[in-house]
């Protein structure tokens, strides 16, 4: 696993570091690649793609991983086979004779638009947003939604604490 | 505090709250895809807290590709069987993405070797000069024969001044002022 110090000398951008890395997570990068790929000739520029994307814009991918919420194995896997999806959708290969293609085939896809969500889809738990709503919208007391949800109001009172929480600081940070 | 105290300061909170639940509901946020890979990972884990692999757990029912990748990060976590040569290609490729210092990031342009440097030069400047000569040649020649075309036929007097300029014996221009001051 890597260490807390070999990272921040990534972020460096030390070259040893960053070849000890390669070396280290490239098997890994390959297997989760391989799992993607339509073609086995794909996944050598597939792994370069994600290694691109690992140290792309001052390694800000990189410097995102937090080794207190998820191992690195873990983490790159996700990340490598999300990368090569991303790179497998905008080189899609054209395979036929341009003449041959029908017309409406060579619409251009449409730029995906960056996927929204109402934030307490994006911060709450499906039960934390359940039992906000009842409260405020419903405006139910906390013994009747306790009742309502079959679990103890102490409960009730403490998944809305933390959902306040979540709330207060998303909005004090965007705030600051 | 009093029973009404505590009352009216439950009342505040719970009105605040209540308006931070109601803007929350009205604010869109973009998916944050770095925050993502980490709750998917730790998903895959099993390392988030309740309310955590729930929400996860959420995202990830409204996303099959993603719940793929959960589920590959387990199976990977298990074991995995590569080919040796490839991944010597791959590593190779990787390992070039990161110039080493300064120095390599500046693109050299090749030497160009100094005999080929002279040749090239004197393939240069020869062909200027040649064009130069074909240049001055046609434009003499053109010239003189325009000249000779507008000009007729030659007087007999013009053609006797040209001798009585040079001395027929020494072949050099006389002497002008002598024959002024006789």
């Amino acid at each position: 696993m890597a260490q807390g110090g070999e990272l921040a000398a990534l972020a460096r951008g030390d070259k040893g570091a960053w070849e000890a890395f390669v070396r280290r997570y490239a098997g890994l990068v390959v297997a989760a690649v391989r799992g993607v790929a339509r073609e086995a000739a794909d996944v050598e520029d597939l792994t370069q793609e994600v290694f691109l994307r690992l140290c792309k814009d001052d390694f800000r991918l990189l410097r995102s991983y937090d080794p207190a919420r998820a191992g690195i194995s873990t983490w790159i896997t996700i990340v490598a086979r999300s990368t090569a999806r991303d790179a497998m959708r905008r080189h899609r290969p054209v395979l036929m004779p341009i003449d041959a293609v029908p017309e409406g085939r060579l619409a251009v896809d449409p730029i995906e638009p960056a996927q929204k969500l109402k934030l307490p889809e994006a911060l709450l738990s499906p039960r934390q947003r359940e039992i906000l709503s009842m409260l405020y919208d419903r405006e139910m007391e906390v013994a009747e939604i306790a009742e309502a949800l079959s679990i103890d109001p102490q409960t009730v009172r403490s998944a809305h604490h933390k959902a306040m929480v979540k709330l207060r600081a998303h909005f004090n940070t965007k705030e600051e | 505090m009093s029973p009404s105290d505590q009352q009216q300061e439950d009342l505040a909170n719970w009105s605040s709250d209540r308006d931070l639940w109601r803007r929350s509901c009205l604010t869109d946020v973009t998916a944050d895809e770095a925050a993502h890979f980490l709750d998917f990972a730790g998903f895959a884990e099993g390392r988030l807290e309740a309310d955590e692999r729930d929400r996860v757990a959420a995202l990830l029912a409204g996303d099959p590709a993603a719940t793929d990748d959960v589920a590959a990060a387990r199976a990977i976590e298990r074991g995995f069987h590569l080919t040796a040569g490839v991944l010597d290609r791959i590593i190779a490729r990787a390992c070039a993405i990161l110039p080493g210092d300064t120095a390599a990031r500046v693109v050299a342009f090749p030497v160009v070797p100094r005999r080929r440097r002279i040749l090239h030069g004197l393939a240069q400047w020869g062909s200027l000069a040649a064009a130069m000569a074909m240049a001055s040649w046609l434009g003499f020649a053109m010239g003189s024969g325009a000249s000779r075309a507008l000009s007729g036929p030659v007087s007999s007097s013009e053609t006797s001044l040209l001798p009585e300029l040079f001395d027929p014996g020494s072949g050099f221009l006389r002497d002008l002022g002598e024959v002024l001051r006789t």
